[in-house]
């Protein structure tokens, strides 16, 4: 039997710290996926939240020449609309923009969509092809300190993060694609709307007299984690995207994935849809 | 269970009139608002955000009441559906939603008129795509979500399809 | 009050701009209320000192109970009640007199009620359930037919040791001399899922003794006066002292055809308490504690001439049961009605076995046993007409029955509008360009498109399953020519209340605004046999129309004495009594009332009728003109498939349906939208999946419903035939349009891509998985 008791909303990162280490609040962001889960009695309700979305400098999108920097509290719905966002790296957009729907997406947030840790989580596909780091805060002796972690590294398993009890993650970072890089994102799922992913996959390469330089590709909902493509992207690096080249990744992809059979599709069902996925992107960046 | 806890004091705004209220800590919004306001027209169809029944303005934005604790509302201001009609006359999205036939059974619709109302908030003249988008996430079983569609689409110029 | 200030042209008023109220798009009496939000469902009313019920279920499929402590359950606060199956009488109930409200001593799914509870919260009466220890010993779990069948098989329950509580047989004509005729014979064995009602307000009761012993539901049931009889016998209180009260409910679609469990345990918890008891279901009580769609597995053989004529059709149904009976497994009366009659077909046999499952169990879901049956029929009917080299509109006109034809089954086609339905749906999908030729596919991508066409046959003139398929009106006009309709039939959301008002106020001259429909309480409400079988607007809508018409020949022959008129001189009109002749008003019904009323004869005018359609029962060969007559409808869908991952996504549908006439253009086309979208789900995505016994997808977020997205764009047209047995001609709709979605869907499929999909429902990974097992059949051809 489990009944909450407390619902804070401080206004500082160090009484947020202070709330999860003390009394082993439960950080509380968007409450999306979090609140089903305490009415499903899948993780019993907290005795007490606290809610970090009044924390000053946890919401909102910067984007610099070199860097885009988004605070862990921002909305799905707010990386949807952002010009800036679209702009600077539409592939993280695109992905906010097809989780779930708008109810959700007005509450939803960046971090909380992290800090879930699901293996199909829609923005950790970007993130992982963005090569993106997230901010850390932890409780320190002299006020909150803040630590570095990379976004593979951050998840560590289904539902499990790289977060010590009394951390909050704070900001997604990650440097500006160049320019000349081409993106896609893709989720499959039974309907257009309102689906947890089957599989995801999102690429970026980036090429130079149509020798591909660098190249990121990463997978949802095929591992235990949301996943990168190392094997995919070292096909794909120092080649043209030649007929041969495409088979080269989808074969990789499918060999490094982990799929499982669950109520949404088996695993062989998975493994196939990524290299579709896939070889369509490619083939889409090749432009034939 | 919940225990019994104490209650919290939750200020806020709803359907423009300022509202007191005890809560528990876990009571959720469409708790408050059906339980502790009687405003049942917001509906709790699935009590998980997959439905949309509970939808309700919070700050001018669309999102399922249900994933909603009360005290988050905390000096905010909520618009549910008793809140769009005005002296007795149907809002006009209400008043599309009955002519075009948008309503059967009504346990989803108002949910639907309010992410339909969100929607023209921001976007006064949205496209069938657009519609379409917009309530994406909410239900119905009876209408197959034509005439919803079409309810909405109504109000672009203030004209109907079946005109 | 709220009123609509109705300036919108899409709205046809009597007394605007429109002579008749029959035809005309009107919005529905009861959406205003609902738009605002006012209108209050089960989960909005409480009563003085009401407690809250809920059910321990078994969740383990097969178990015999051996031991339940409600002692910790008991002994928390707020708990007022708790029953098991030792608390009450066990009175058998359901089809197959193999259920009981709680379950005592053997459980045999998951579902299967075993203990309840009633508190002063929801959330108290939610922990105290869990707090219930219950000591099982699990038994052998039977969860597929196979395994119910095999030698040794554990028994369900005792009174069928073999597992099969039924069969059922039907036959015309003779299979022998059938399959002699044929030039062409195609077998195939076809399988449909469970899906689920999914009615966006879940399943509830409130139950609630008064001081005499009088009780009070207020009940969701779409079959008020079956349901008092049946409740009646489970909770041991006499039809007489019980009063049902149907507050507006938020989705029927047939799930609340029968006296479920949880009725009768929130009845006992009421009696256990002496206070009001409200139930309502959670979402996920909602996916796994009612039931479902019947599934059914179909072997279907049927053959058919060198010219298309139809010879024969051979049927063998199984049906997975579940472990208890509601009417899932009397659904295959209605499928034989489709094998029997849905084309001219001279020779049928359909055999049936029932098989007792570990699984959760079926009920009646819109359409009944006739979705699945039209999946398998139309299904092959598109393969002879391939086998035979014949365009698919060809070989169903080939055999589409005429006007005035009887069915094999002694079903007589008055009106038949089959041929027409063909024809148009065609004509409007654009057949004759899309259907032909092999599919290309779309651009450069992997996506190909194709057309498919299925039919459908179904009552339209109620179904006489119960030895009265009759509907009651009570008709009053006050003196103001304010009209209060008190009607046997019940509103479930589909506009029954409006089509009679509309009725009413057409037969009366008075605007639909006068028009006040009584229609939710069985002490007001004259008997009605229920909402089922498309029947409202053909039954209570001919008795709405024969007391209006009493009405009115009562208050003609008023006005007539008071104008000193013969009534046959007279009409009503806008309000008005006016002259047949010119039209002319003459005086106002309102002043021809009151004079009734206070002038000499101190009279009121009251109507009542009783309307019992001339259908008759069908005799013990399942043969009869069961209904007063027949729908008929069919569809065209257009869908692109794609190769490489399965997915199909229907771009179109064109329907034609026979429905008689249109009373209400805005409602009809609502149920037909409605039952195509709910047909394109139980077609691509929709399915409760049950493994080992257990529902492993209950909730919204595994079980698809569509979504805005996937309304495809729709033509409808409607084929009037105006039967004379139908109230202005009109036949019942409600659930045709869901029928034949599956088969055009599956028909398309096969033109786009060439392969034939016989397992609902057409999930991308089911697809594919064909695609490729053609795909390696013809490397298999091309190697060798």
């Amino acid at each position: 039997m489990s009944a909450m008791k407390m619902y804070q909303a401080p206004r500082t990162l160090e009484e947020v710290m202070r709330a999860a280490g003390e009394t082993g609040a439960t950080i509380f962001a968007g409450g999306t996926d979090l609140m089903p889960r305490w009415s499903k009695e899948i993780v019993p309700r907290p005795a007490a939240v606290v809610d970090i979305k009044a924390i000053e400098g946890l919401s909102g999108i910067e984007v610099t020449d070199g860097e885009i920097c988004i605070g862990a509290c921002t909305l799905m719905s707010g990386l949807d609309e952002s010009a800036a966002l679209r702009r600077a790296a539409p592939i993280l957009a695109e992905a906010a923009s097809r989780i779930a729907c708008p109810q959700i997406r007005n509450r939803a947030t960046l971090g909380g969509n992290l800090c879930n840790a699901s293996p199909a989580a829609d923005t950790a596909v970007p993130l992982i092809a963005l090569d993106a780091v997230v901010d850390v805060a932890a409780p320190g002796r002299a006020g909150a300190t803040s630590r570095e972690v990379s976004i593979t590294d951050f998840f560590q398993g289904p539902g499990k993060t790289a977060l010590e009890p009394g951390e909050v993650l704070t900001r997604v970072r990650f440097k500006r694609p160049a320019a000349v890089a081409t993106w896609a994102w893709e989720k499959f799922g039974t309907r257009p709307a309102m689906e947890i992913a089957v599989a995801s996959v999102g690429v970026i390469v980036e090429a130079s007299d149509g020798v591909i330089e660098r190249a990121r590709v990463a997978y949802g909902s095929v591992a235990p984690t949301p996943l990168r493509g190392h094997g995919a992207e070292a096909a794909l690096v120092g080649r043209r995207l030649t007929d041969e080249t495409i088979g080269g990744c989808v074969a990789a992809a499918r060999g490094e994935i982990s799929p499982i059979s669950d109520v949404r599709a088996s695993a062989g069902y998975r493994r196939e849809m990524v290299g579709v996925m896939l070889r369509r992107m490619l083939e889409d960046a090749r432009g034939g | 269970m919940r225990e019994v806890v104490e209650k919290v004091d939750l200020a806020f705004e709803v359907n423009g009139d300022s509202v007191r209220l005890a809560v528990s800590p876990d009571a959720t919004l469409a708790e408050a608002l059906r339980d502790d306001l009687e405003l049942n027209g917001t509906k709790t169809g699935c009590e998980e955000g997959e439905c949309g029944a509970c939808s309700v303005l919070l700050d001018g934005k669309v999102v399922n009441s249900c994933l909603v604790l009360a005290l988050e509302c905390g000096g905010k201001s909520v618009v549910t559906i008793e809140g769009l009609a005005r002296e007795g006359r149907l809002h006009p999205m209400q008043e599309a939603f009955v002519n075009h036939g948008a309503i059967q059974c009504g346990y989803c619709s108002p949910g639907m008129i309010m992410t339909a109302y969100a929607l023209r908030l921001e976007n006064a003249s949205p496209t069938e795509a657009e519609v379409r988008r917009a309530l994406e996430g909410n239900l119905c079983r009876c209408t197959g979500y034509r005439k919803i569609i079409d309810a909405v689409l109504s109000l672009n110029n203030g004209e109907s399809r079946h005109d | 009050m709220i009123k609509t200030s109705g300036d919108t042209g899409t709205v046809n008023k009597r007394g605007t701009d429109q002579e008749s109220l029959i035809g005309g798009r009107i919005p529905k009496l009861d959406a205003p209320e609902k738009a605002v939000g006012l209108t209050r469902y089960l989960d909005d009313i409480k009563l003085p000192r009401m407690l809250y019920g809920k059910i321990l279920y078994a969740d383990r499929p097969h178990a015999r109970v051996v031991d339940i402590d409600t002692s910790p359950a008991a002994a928390m606060y707020g708990v007022r009640a708790v029953i098991t199956a030792a608390d009450i009488e066990l009175v058998r109930f359901g089809f197959g007199s193999d259920n009981t409200a709680l379950k005592g001593e053997k459980v045999t799914c998951i579902r299967d009620e075993i203990a309840a509870v009633a508190a002063d919260t929801p959330e108290i009466a939610g922990e105290a359930v869990k707090r219930i220890r219950v000591t099982y010993e699990d038994l052998p779990v039977v969860a597929t037919i196979e395994e119910a069948l095999a030698s040794g098989a554990p028994v369900i329950h005792e009174g069928a040791p073999n597992n099969v509580p039924f069969r059922f047989d039907y036959d015309h004509g003779d299979i022998d001399e059938g399959v002699s005729q044929s030039d062409v014979i195609v077998e195939d064995t076809f399988s449909s899922q469970r899906v689920a009602h999914c009615c966006l307000g879940t399943s509830g009761l409130i139950a609630h003794f008064g001081p005499d012993g009088r009780l009070t539901l207020h009940s969701l049931t779409q079959v008020p006066f079956l349901y008092k009889h049946d409740l009646s016998r489970i909770v041991g209180v006499p039809p007489e002292k019980i009063r049902v009260i149907q507050p507006p409910i938020g989705g029927g679609f047939g799930s609340k055809l029968d006296v479920h469990p949880f009725e009768p345990i929130c009845v006992f918890l009421a009696r256990a308490t002496g206070r009001p008891v409200r139930m309502v279901f959670t979402r996920e009580e909602e996916f796994f504690a009612t039931p479902t769609r019947q599934p059914m597995v179909i072997q279907l053989r049927s053959g058919a001439k060198r010219d298309g004529t139809f010879t024969f059709r051979d049927v063998r149904m199984t049906l997975d049961n579940g472990g208890r009976t509601s009417w899932g497994a009397t659904t295959p009366w209605i499928s034989m009605r489709t094998f029997s009659s849905l084309y001219r077909v001279p020779h049928v046999r359909q055999h049936v076995d029932v098989i007792y499952t570990n699984n959760i169990y079926a009920c009646a879901f819109r359409g009944y046993g006739n979705p699945q049956a039209t999946f398998a029929l139309e299904s092959q009917i598109d393969k002879l007409a391939h086998e035979l080299g014949m365009d698919p509109l060809d070989i169903r006109l080939k055999n589409a029955q005429e006007p005035g034809e009887t069915t094999g089954q002694g079903m007589v086609l008055g009106t038949c509008g089959l041929a027409d339905c063909l024809k148009t749906a065609a004509h409007n999908a654009g057949w004759d360009v899309k259907h032909s030729g092999p599919q290309k596919p779309v651009g450069k991508s992997r996506r190909v498109r194709g057309l498919g066409m299925a039919s459908l046959f179904h009552v339209g003139g109620g179904a006489k399953i119960y030895r009265s398929d009759g509907c009651g009106t009570i008709l009053q006009i006050d003196d103001f020519g304010g009209v209060t309709v008190q009607t046997g039939a019940s509103e479930i959301g589909q506009g029954s209340e409006t089509v009679i008002a509309q009725i009413v106020a057409e037969e009366l001259g008075l605007p639909i605004e006068n028009i006040r429909v009584v229609n939710n309480d069985s002490d007001l409400k004259p008997w009605d046999v229920g909402v089922h079988a498309s029947r409202t607007t053909f039954i209570a809508g001919n008795s709405a129309l024969r007391a209006a018409r009493q009405a009115k020949g009562k208050l003609l022959v008023a006005a007539a004495e008071k104008l000193n008129r013969e009534p046959d001189e007279l009409d009503l009109a806008k309000g008005n009594v006016v002259d047949r002749e010119t039209g002319e008003p003459i005086e106002s019904i309102g002043k021809v009332l009151r004079g009734m009323h206070f002038g000499r004869k101190n009279e009121m005018i009251q109507a009542t009728e009783f309307y019992e359609p001339p259908s008759k029962m069908p005799d013990e060969g399942h043969k009869g003109d069961i209904s007063a007559c027949y729908a008929f409808g069919t569809h065209v869908a257009e869908v692109e498939v794609d190769l490489d991952t399965g997915v199909v996504r229907v771009l179109g549908i064109s329907a034609a349906h026979d429905v008689g006439r249109v009373i209400n253009q805005l409602g009809i086309e609502g149920q037909i939208e409605g039952g195509i979208a709910q047909g394109i789900g139980y077609t691509l995505t929709e399915e409760v999946k049950v493994e080992g016994g257990r529902v492993v997808n209950p909730s919204f977020t595994d079980y698809k419903l569509v979504t805005t997205h996937e309304v495809p764009e729709l033509k409808l047209e409607f084929i009037e035939t105006h039967d004379p047995a139908g109230p202005h001609g009109a036949k019942g709709v409600a659930e045709a349009p869901l029928v034949p979605v599956a088969p055009a869907i599956a028909n398309a499929v096969y033109n786009a891509t060439g392969v034939r999909m016989t397992d609902l429902p057409l999930t991308p990974e089911r697809v594919l998985a064909k695609l490729n097992e053609s795909r390696e059949a013809e490397r298999g051809a091309t190697d060798g």
